[in-house]
């Protein structure tokens, strides 16, 4: 570890004990705990020490001109406290550390520090800023009101009106390195209010007319090769046209060739050259037919192209030919090579094969089935089915989902997949499913396996995968009638009503509020008000539903639906009733409202029993909406947004598209879920002895015999690169830009993410090394230039040797040996004589530690450092849990975490229970 | 005036009395014939490009001060408007520390620690402080824009857009050139019976959650009371704007002079077109404080390149695919400007000046390049606050960067003593 704030280790020893015994006093008797114990808070904030070894360096090279005698620009360093107790002090001490990093001090004239002492310098005071600022921003355990985040407001609408709403009208909430939860940054705009009244008049509007109409079952079913007629249709022309272009241009020629018409002919040449650029010219050559009499419109008379370009495409025909060779194209249909793009003119079959929404089925829970096998021929990295939403216009749809294809055409398989219709599919062109082979809709990624197929049978890649049906099905809705929020309006809800009795309806509206605000009651006056809010739409012509709509989406934008309150009447840190746990917990594991269970527990107060409390805890992280906590805590905990900030190169890494990437991602999120479901230890994360994965992501690992969609431990050898987040394709992608790697990116995401030895903010003004501009370079020796300089060496030491040692993953997260640059030259193109391959070196030695010769060995040492990991993962789990920050204060709560869940061998949920049995969980 | 307006509006233009020219404050063109001699509305625009500039290719060189500068590789694009901008070097914000904050504090000079028990800390950004005093007869009285998703990877930093409001709270605005669009020039065809009905229950709406949100504050002690002051903010600038909209009730919106946006435009186009909106707000005098935080993420993608725009940023010392990229990238910004620039110079104002001479634009970022801070880009352009123009103004290093701001608003009428941590106003700047 390195020497991080002194004051932090001091803090730990002194609190651990005394947490502990109140937690178990607490675990005991909670409502007692919370009046006998009012924890003391000092006044103002804590004091960072700054070390004595910045010292001798101010002595010796600042304090002449900033001293007791001069004060150059008004600064003096010789009666700077020693330590930071405000933030007036904190700026004097940051104006040190920014002239510094800057270069501007010491002068150039004047001595200059050794460069070891200035990196040490550097690197002591900036971490204790970082103590500092942490310090005096520390909010003291004190949670600011939560707002419903984006997601949270989503999955709450969802919960409440059994709708799917398009929430990214609103701001995301997320921030960087920082959690969604934490109240404190979760502003609030008036365009956001007025967002929230029209989002919720519509989900409104939409559940109603949804919980209005009956259950109907629909079910549509649709066979492919009820296509090939038409395709073969279109086929057969394009062969005539073949046949018939060949003709014509045989006649022209005939004629051209006649002895007569020779001196003429000589003389055309001379402008056309070639048999085709002749042919064009057909018309003042006696004796040659025109292509009207050969079957082609009349437009080819004036352009003979349209005649080559069916020539042209004879491949495609071969293709054809051997699509139509193909067994039981009576009962199914293959996916073809994509056509229609106007670069390869066209194979007569499809290469999406769709699915249309009827148009009279309503919006619901469906189920989207596809019956589908491979050909015998298919290789294994093409048995892979995308499936998405056509796209009107432009780039085609990404896949919603992709599906390994373990079926044969003997044995076929059925894919089921959940689809949500929603009001947006009624919409024209907004109904067509499609099922593709993967990959085919990246022209890049298919061209290169056209033109090598090609190359190797004369007509291109044989059809991979065959469908035999397609079907969707609607499904009855999961709860026996509504959505919780429409059971509690109990309200006629037809566009037809005329009128509803007025006390049925302020009744209503009041369950509906009550309901809405978790719980609190709204009171009367409040259903008077929205009551007149009802009658005055009604008044100015609006329907019923719409008029309901209107007054309950002033409910839906109200502070107490959309600010998660817990109210305290100045009593510092009260212990939360037992709906207020209810809510916490729920919005903590489920990212949304409790169920009835839970609600139940909470307001009978059972939910504050320890036993209760872990056993819904228990139920809640078993529950599928536990992932509305692993995907958004892991997102933001492992920074994996990065993986959408640039655009990977299919150029250069054509087997990261985006079906793999999502693959991968997906890996980081099970891996955990696979953790927290079987309770295992948080440490495999670092290294592990399997891999989580599926078909499509063993098959990019090049991992044998894992087939499926279903991610699973699948053990690996000992001396694979995979195992633990290391290994995974994401995390390594991550530390890129898409075409080559960044080892500093992932150097400082490992001293983040499993070091917790967070590398300070890159310092401002530091000037840029611009020495190496154009040079030819290995990535490492381009990297050396910051052990030059004592700004860039004080934090790269640490950081870039644990890049070295991650350089055998390449961009996309595969393992390389050598690597290449490619410099390009002015116009983009590379150029030739700038190109430099080298094998890579991964040895290093950590800052201060042990050396290693390989990815094994760094990932070995950084596997031991199991505890600093451990704190790391307490404190963004607490910070995301709790809504804030973790700070000083909170030490005995990070210290309690990490040595239960050190008993339990790390075991992930030790971590979970610890919190929630912890005082700052339960209380406000 | 009978149209009643929020007494904290009164409150205000009555403070800006005592300093200002009478008749300009109280928005006296309103009142006077058509015929009196009036000053043309001044109006203010701020843009922030995230991410700096290639330093060596951006700046005049600091031994050229004055007129006769060369102009730099990067702005030439803006060669035909040099007597109508100058670069002004030397700012910086003396308490920005974060290299990946470009716009967070470029308008606030805010200290983010500057206060203590809170984690992060803003103050009103300037366009603000200018709306307050020219926003009063305008529809808007000011115009936020945005760019979405795209600012996180823009080198923006935290925000919603590059204004602050009165209590260093982010403020939002249109994302798009076609919610910019709908803002600005969407027709209301309700007649006018009902669309005071409308706005009335509107109102009652409004009331149910400031009665629900009152009815929480008596509950909530002081930190949750803090918060929920936002909501509270939030309901009285939407009731400002319900009473600007019942003063403008009956007068329809604009024509918009120019064609509504396609949808899915990103990037340079999206660029161009809110600069066109930007200048058709002007034009109608729908406002005349607009701030822009525009897209430097997909700027670089709808150029073709591929590399992310943060290693963009630190083109020092890499290959020269960086270099590259990072001057195209001026280029396109420089392009974009030049064009804002010939739109204001082409609208004519009644008076036969044209709205570039009512007008100044302030272009820059808080970051120089990569990450540093200090003489960060600043561009001013227009001869709407009576700014010195068409010269490499080289002022001493570290000078504060709301100092610079403060003078913009003392040229543009406002007269306040101080403005973030302004040590005072800049002669250099004035013409």
């Amino acid at each position: 570890m390195l020497p991080r704030a002194l004051f932090s280790t001091r803090t730990l020893s002194s609190c651990g004990t005394a947490a502990g015994l109140f937690l178990s006093f607490l675990a005991a008797a909670p409502s007692q705990a919370a009046q006998k114990s009012s924890p003391s808070e000092p006044a103002g904030p804590r004091a960072v020490p700054v070390s004595a070894k910045l010292r001798p360096l101010l002595e010796e090279h600042c304090q002449k001109c900033h001293g007791a005698e001069k004060q150059k620009g008004k600064f003096r360093v010789d009666d700077l406290p020693i330590s930071i107790a405000d933030v007036q002090t904190a700026e004097r001490w940051q104006k040190i550390l920014n002239a510094m990093n800057a270069g501007e001090m010491p002068p150039d004239d004047e001595p200059q520090p050794d460069p070891h002492q200035k990196t040490d310098f550097l690197e002591e005071l900036s971490l204790t800023m970082v103590s500092a600022r942490k310090a005096l921003g520390d909010q003291k355990g004190v949670i600011a009101l939560r707002r419903l985040n984006r997601r949270e407001y989503r999955n709450t609408l969802r919960d409440l009106l059994g709708v799917e709403m398009d929430v990214s009208e609103l701001p995301a909430d997320s921030v960087p390195n920082g959690f969604d939860t934490a109240g404190a940054r979760l502003f609030l705009t008036s365009n956001q209010i007025e967002t929230y009244e029209a989002l919720s008049e519509d989900a409104l509007l939409e559940s109603f007319r949804k919980h209005s109409q009956p259950f109907v079952s629909k079910k549509h079913r649709s066979e492919p090769e009820s296509e090939h007629p038409v395709f073969l249709k279109r086929n057969a022309e394009a062969i005539k046209d073949i046949e018939n272009g060949l003709a014509w241009n045989a006649a022209v020629d005939a004629a051209a060739e006649a002895p007569e018409n020779a001196e003429l002919v000589a003389g055309l040449r001379k402008i056309a050259a070639t048999p085709d650029a002749l042919r064009y010219h057909w018309r003042k050559i006696p004796g040659a037919p025109s292509p009207v009499q050969f079957g082609f419109k009349q437009d080819a008379e004036i352009n003979p192209a349209l005649i080559y370009r069916c020539i042209n495409d004879q491949f495609f025909r071969l293709y054809d030919a051997h699509y139509l060779t193909l067994p039981k194209l009576d009962s199914g249909a293959y996916l073809a090579i994509p056509n229609g793009n106007g670069i390869f003119g066209g194979t007569s079959f499809r290469s999406e094969i769709r699915l249309s929404i009827p148009p009279d089925f309503p919006p619901g829970e469906y189920i989207v089935r596809a019956r589908v096998g491979a050909a015998p021929t298919a290789p294994a990295e093409r048995r892979f089915l995308e499936f998405t939403l056509k796209s009107g216009f432009g780039a085609p749809a990404p896949a919603l989902s992709v599906h390994h294809i373990t079926g044969s055409l003997e044995e076929p398989q059925v894919i089921e997949i959940p689809y949500t219709v929603t009001r947006s599919n009624m919409e024209r062109g907004h109904r067509h499913l499609i099922f593709r082979e993967r990959g085919t809709s990246v022209s890049q990624l298919y061209q290169t396996l056209f033109h090598k197929e090609r190359a190797r049978n004369g007509f291109g890649p044989e059809p991979a995968l065959w469908i035999d049906w397609l079907e969707i099905e609607r499904q009855p809705p999961a709860f026996a009638g509504a959505a919780s929020g429409i059971r509690a309006l109990d309200l006629p809800l037809e566009e037809k009503t005329v009128s509803v009795d007025p006390e049925r309806l302020r009744a209503g509206l009041g369950r509906f509020a009550k309901l809405a605000y978790r719980g609190a009651d709204p009171g009367p006056e409040e259903a008077d008000r929205l009551l007149a809010i009802y009658r005055s739409r009604i008044a100015t012509g609006d329907k019923h539903p719409k008029a309901l709509a209107t007054a309950l989406s002033s409910v839906l934008s109200s502070p107490q639906f959309l600010y998660r309150s817990e109210p305290d009447a100045g009593e510092q840190h009260r212990l939360l009733t037992g709906r207020e746990l209810a809510v916490r917990l729920a919005y903590f594991l489920w990212g949304g409202p409790p169920d009835e269970i839970l609600t139940t527990h909470g307001q009978t107060g059972a939910l504050l029993k320890p036993e209760v409390l872990s056993r819904e805890t228990t139920r809640l992280l078993e529950d599928p909406r536990s992932q509305n906590f692993t995907k958004p805590f892991l997102t933001q905990w492992l920074s994996l947004d990065r993986l959408d900030l640039f655009q990977f190169s299919l150029k250069l890494h054509p087997r990261f598209d985006d079906v793999a990437k999502a693959a991968a991602r997906q890996e980081v999120f099970e891996t955990f879920g696979l953790l927290l479901q079987e309770n295992r230890p948080l440490t495999d994360l670092l290294k592990a002895d399997y891999a989580a994965v599926n078909g499509l992501l063993a098959n990019y690992y090049e991992i044998p015999g894992v087939s499926g969609d279903t991610f699973r431990p699948v053990p690996i050898p000992p001396d694979s690169p995979r195992g633990g987040l290391l290994g995974m394709a994401a995390i390594m992608a991550m530390g890129s830009n898409g075409e080559r790697t960044n080892p500093v990116e992932r150097g400082a995401w490992v001293l983040r993410k499993l070091l917790n030895e967070p590398p300070p903010p890159a310092p401002a003004n530091v000037p840029e090394i611009a020495r190496l501009a154009g040079k030819l370079l290995t990535a490492r020796e381009r990297l050396q230039a910051h052990q030059e300089e004592p700004q860039c060496a004080s934090c790269h030491r640490k950081i870039d040797p644990i890049g070295f040692g991650l350089e055998n993953f390449d961009a996309v997260g595969l393992w390389r040996v050598s690597d290449t640059y490619q410099a390009l030259d002015g116009n983009g193109k590379p150029d030739p004589k700038a190109r430099k391959t080298w094998t890579i070196d991964p040895s290093a030695q950590l800052h201060k530690g042990p050396a290693f010769s390989n990815f094994h060995q760094l990932r070995d040492l950084i596997a031991q450092r199991r505890q600093p990991f451990a704190r790391g993962f307490a404190v963004a789990l607490t910070e995301y849990a709790l809504g804030r920050t973790c700070g000083f204060s909170d030490e005995p709560l990070l210290q309690h975490l990490t040595q239960t869940a050190a008993k339990d061998g790390y075991a992930v949920r030790s971590f979970l229970h610890a919190l929630f049995q912890s005082r700052e969980f339960l209380s406000k | 005036m009978n149209t009643p307006q929020s007494r904290r509006h009164f409150l205000r233009t009555s403070s800006a009395l005592i300093a200002l020219p009478a008749l300009e404050s109280l928005g006296f063109r309103r009142f006077a014939s058509a015929a009196a001699p009036v000053q043309r509305p001044k109006r203010l625009l701020f843009l922030g490009f995230g991410w700096g500039v290639t330093q060596e290719q951006w700046y005049p060189s600091l031994d050229q001060p004055g007129a006769g500068y060369t102009l730099p590789e990067s702005l030439t694009p803006l060669a035909r408007h040099r007597k109508d901008f100058s670069i002004v070097q030397g700012l910086w914000n003396r308490h920005s520390a974060n290299g990946h904050y470009g716009s967070t504090f470029w308008l606030t000079g805010a200290n983010e620690f500057g206060e203590a028990g809170q984690s992060f800390h803003n103050s009103i950004s300037v366009d603000q402080v200018a709306a307050d005093h020219l926003g009063g007869d305008t529809r808007f009285d000011s115009l936020v824009l945005d760019c979405g998703a795209a600012a996180n990877p823009s080198g923006h930093g935290i925000g919603l857009s590059l204004s602050w409001d009165s209590r260093g709270k982010p403020m939002a605005g249109p994302k798009n050139p076609v919610e910019a669009f709908h803002r600005l020039f969407a027709r209301d065809d309700t007649p006018l019976e009902l669309q005071k009905a409308l706005l009335a229950q509107r109102r009652s709406v409004l009331d149910n959650a400031l009665e629900n949100a009152r009815a929480l504050q008596r509950t909530l002690g002081k930190n949750d009371n803090d918060k929920l002051d936002e909501y509270f903010q939030s309901i009285r600038d939407i009731e400002t704007r319900l009473g600007r909209e019942e003063k403008w009730i009956g007068r329809p919106k604009p024509a918009p002079p120019l064609e509504e946006p396609a949808p899915g435009l990103v990037g340079y186009e999206e660029i161009r077109l809110m600069y066109d909106l930007m200048a058709a707000a002007l034009q109608t005098d729908s406002t005349r404080v607009i701030t822009y935080r525009q897209p430097v993420s997909t700027l670089l993608t709808s150029l073709g390149v591929r590399i992310d725009s943060h290693t963009m940023s630190h083109y020092h010392g890499k290959g020269p695919e960086y270099l590259e990229a990072s001057l195209k990238r001026d280029w396109a910004q420089s392009e974009l400007l030049s064009g804002l620039l010939d739109k204001l110079k082409s609208v004519r104002e009644p008076d036969g000046s044209s709205l570039l001479d009512h007008t100044t634009v302030a272009y820059g970022s808080n970051i120089r390049t990569a990450h540093s801070l200090d003489n960060c880009p600043t561009l001013l352009a227009g001869h709407g606050a009576g700014l010195k123009m068409g010269e490499n103004i080289v002022l001493p290093k570290d000078t504060p960067l709301c100092n610079a701001w403060l003078t913009l608003l003392h040229g543009a009428g406002v007269p306040l003593e101080k403005f973030g941590d302004s040590t005072g106003t800049l002669s250099k700047l004035r013409a």
